[in-house]
C-alpha cells in the first residue's frame, strides 16, 4: 500500500480529464449515455468503477514505460468494457509480437506426427 | 475441424483479396503492420510507423488486443470484433473484408502470440491466405490455422470505413462498435456510421437518438429534426425522442408544436419525466419572451 501523494494527484488529474467530456451542459437533449444508464445508484457505482478502472489502466501503461499523452489517448479510445479487461492485467493478457518461425515449427510437427509415424 | 465436409453455405470456394496491401513487420511489430494492412485497405492514409505509438507496447514487445480494437476508431474506422467462428471469418473475407486474427504460433510450453491478416482462402487446396510477418502470401492449411487460432479463443476483427457494415454484423454488437468509435472519431465519420446503420436497421431507437444528437451538437437542427421525426413514427411512446424533438423544434422557433410534443412526452411516466418537465418550462419561457 505505497500510494505516494504524487500518485494520488496523478489519479485525481486523470479522473478529472476523463470526466471532462461528460460535463458539457447541452440544452435538455437527452443523450444515449443517459438512456443506457438510467439514473440509479447502480449506474452511479458503475460510473465510479469505470473511472477508477481507467485511472488504474492509465497508471499501468505508464508503469510499463508509456508516456502520459500516449497513454491517455489510448485509454480514451477504449470502451469501459475494454478497459475492465485490462485493469490490473496488462502484464498477463496476450500481446501479439512475432512468431513466424514457430509457425514453421508447428507445420513441421504436425506433418511429422501426422504422416511420419 | 470439419471445414472439409461442412463448408458454409453461400461462401465461394476461392477468394483472394489481391488489393490488400502488405507491410512486412519490423522486429516484434506485427500489431502495427496488421492494423495498417486493414486500415489502408479501408482507405486510411497511414503507415505502420504511425500506429506504433498507439498499439505497440515496448515493455512487452507486442500489441494488446484492446489497443488493436481501439486505435482504428481514431481514424474514423469502425473496428468490429467477429463472433468466434470459422464461418464468420470466411464470410467476412468473402465479402471483401480482410480479417485480423490473433494466433498463438508456439507449441507448448512456448507461447508466440502473433497478429496476421486473412486475405483469402482456397477451399480445394484447403488453405487460408495470410499477410503475415514477412510473408506477403502465406498459405496455411486449415487444420494448422485452426490449431494456432483456437488458443486466442478465435479472436478476430475487421476495421471498416463508416459507410460499410461487416457481413456478419449483428444489430446490437455493431451498434456497440459505433458507440465505441464515437468516443474519439471525427464527427463526420460518426454521423456517417449511424446513418449507414439506420439504413440497415431503421427502427433502432438508440442509433436514432445518437444520430440526432450528433446533428444537434453541430447545429444541424433540420437534420436532427428529420431523424427524430422518423424515430417518433417507429417509437411514438419514447419520452426521449419526444423530448429531444420538442427541444429541436423549439430551437427553430416553432414553440406551439414544441409544446404539443412535450405535453405528449409528459403523458408518459419514466426516468426522464423530470427532464421533460424542464424542457416544458423552457418552451413556456420562450413563448412568453416572443410575445
Amino acid at each position: 500500500m505505497k500510494l505516494t501523494i504524487r500518485n494520488l494527484i496523478n489519479r485525481i488529474l486523470v479522473v478529472a480529464l476523463i470526466m471532462a467530456p461528460f460535463q458539457s451542459g447541452q440544452a435538455s437533449m437527452i443523450s444515449i449515455d443517459q438512456v443506457s444508464t438510467t439514473l440509479s445508484a447502480q449506474a452511479d457505482r458503475n460510473t465510479v468503477v469505470n473511472l477508477l478502472s481507467r485511472a488504474e489502466t492509465i497508471n499501468e501503461f505508464q508503469s510499463v514505460g508509456l508516456d502520459a499523452k500516449s497513454t491517455i489517448d489510448r485509454v480514451a479510445a477504449m470502451t469501459d468494457e475494454e478497459v475492465r479487461t485490462l485493469a490490473g492485467k496488462i502484464n498477463a493478457v496476450p500481446v501479439g509480437g512475432d512468431g513466424l518461425i514457430a509457425l514453421i515449427l508447428v507445420v513441421f510437427f504436425i506433418w511429422y506426427f501426422a504422416f511420419r509415424r | 475441424m470439419g471445414l472439409r465436409n461442412a463448408w458454409p453455405a453461400g461462401v465461394a470456394n476461392q477468394v483472394e483479396l489481391v488489393g490488400v496491401p502488405f507491410f512486412p513487420q519490423q522486429d516484434y511489430q506485427c500489431g502495427p503492420a496488421a492494423l495498417a494492412t486493414t486500415l489502408v485497405y479501408s482507405g486510411a492514409k497511414i503507415t505502420p510507423e504511425n500506429l506504433v505509438g498507439q498499439v505497440y507496447l515496448p515493455a512487452r514487445q507486442g500489441s494488446l488486443q484492446v489497443d488493436m480494437q481501439a486505435a482504428p476508431r481514431r481514424y474514423g474506422m469502425v473496428s468490429y470484433r467477429l463472433a468466434p467462428r470459422f464461418d464468420d471469418l470466411l464470410r467476412e473475407v468473402a465479402a471483401g473484408n480482410p480479417v485480423i486474427v490473433l494466433q498463438n504460433n508456439g507449441i507448448w510450453p512456448i507461447v508466440k502470440w502473433h497478429y496476421a491478416v486473412v486475405a483469402g482462402f482456397d477451399y480445394p487446396a484447403g488453405e487460408l491466405l495470410l499477410r503475415s510477418g514477412e510473408s506477403q502470401r502465406l498459405a496455411v492449411p486449415f487444420t494448422i490455422f485452426e490449431y494456432t487460432w483456437k488458443k486466442s479463443d478465435y479472436w478476430a476483427m475487421v476495421t471498416l470505413p463508416p459507410d460499410r457494415i461487416p457481413a456478419t454484423a449483428t444489430e446490437s454488437s455493431y451498434l456497440a462498435a459505433i458507440v465505441a468509435m464515437a468516443r474519439v472519431a471525427d464527427i463526420n465519420a460518426v454521423t456517417l456510421a449511424y446513418t449507414t446503420f439506420l439504413k440497415r436497421w431503421p427502427d433502432n431507437l438508440t442509433a436514432s437518438i445518437a444520430l440526432a444528437n450528433h446533428y444537434y451538437e453541430r447545429g444541424a437542427l433540420k437534420e436532427a429534426e428529420a431523424v427524430l421525426r422518423q424515430a417518433a413514427v417507429h417509437h411514438p411512446d419514447s419520452v426521449v425522442v419526444l423530448n429531444n424533438l420538442a427541444q429541436t423544434v423549439s430551437d427553430q422557433e416553432k414553440q406551439d408544436e414544441a409544446l404539443a410534443l412535450i405535453d405528449r412526452a409528459l403523458r408518459m411516466e419514466g426516468p426522464f419525466a423530470a427532464v421533460a418537465r424542464e424542457t416544458r418550462v423552457m418552451i413556456l419561457q420562450r413563448m412568453a419572451k416572443s410575445r
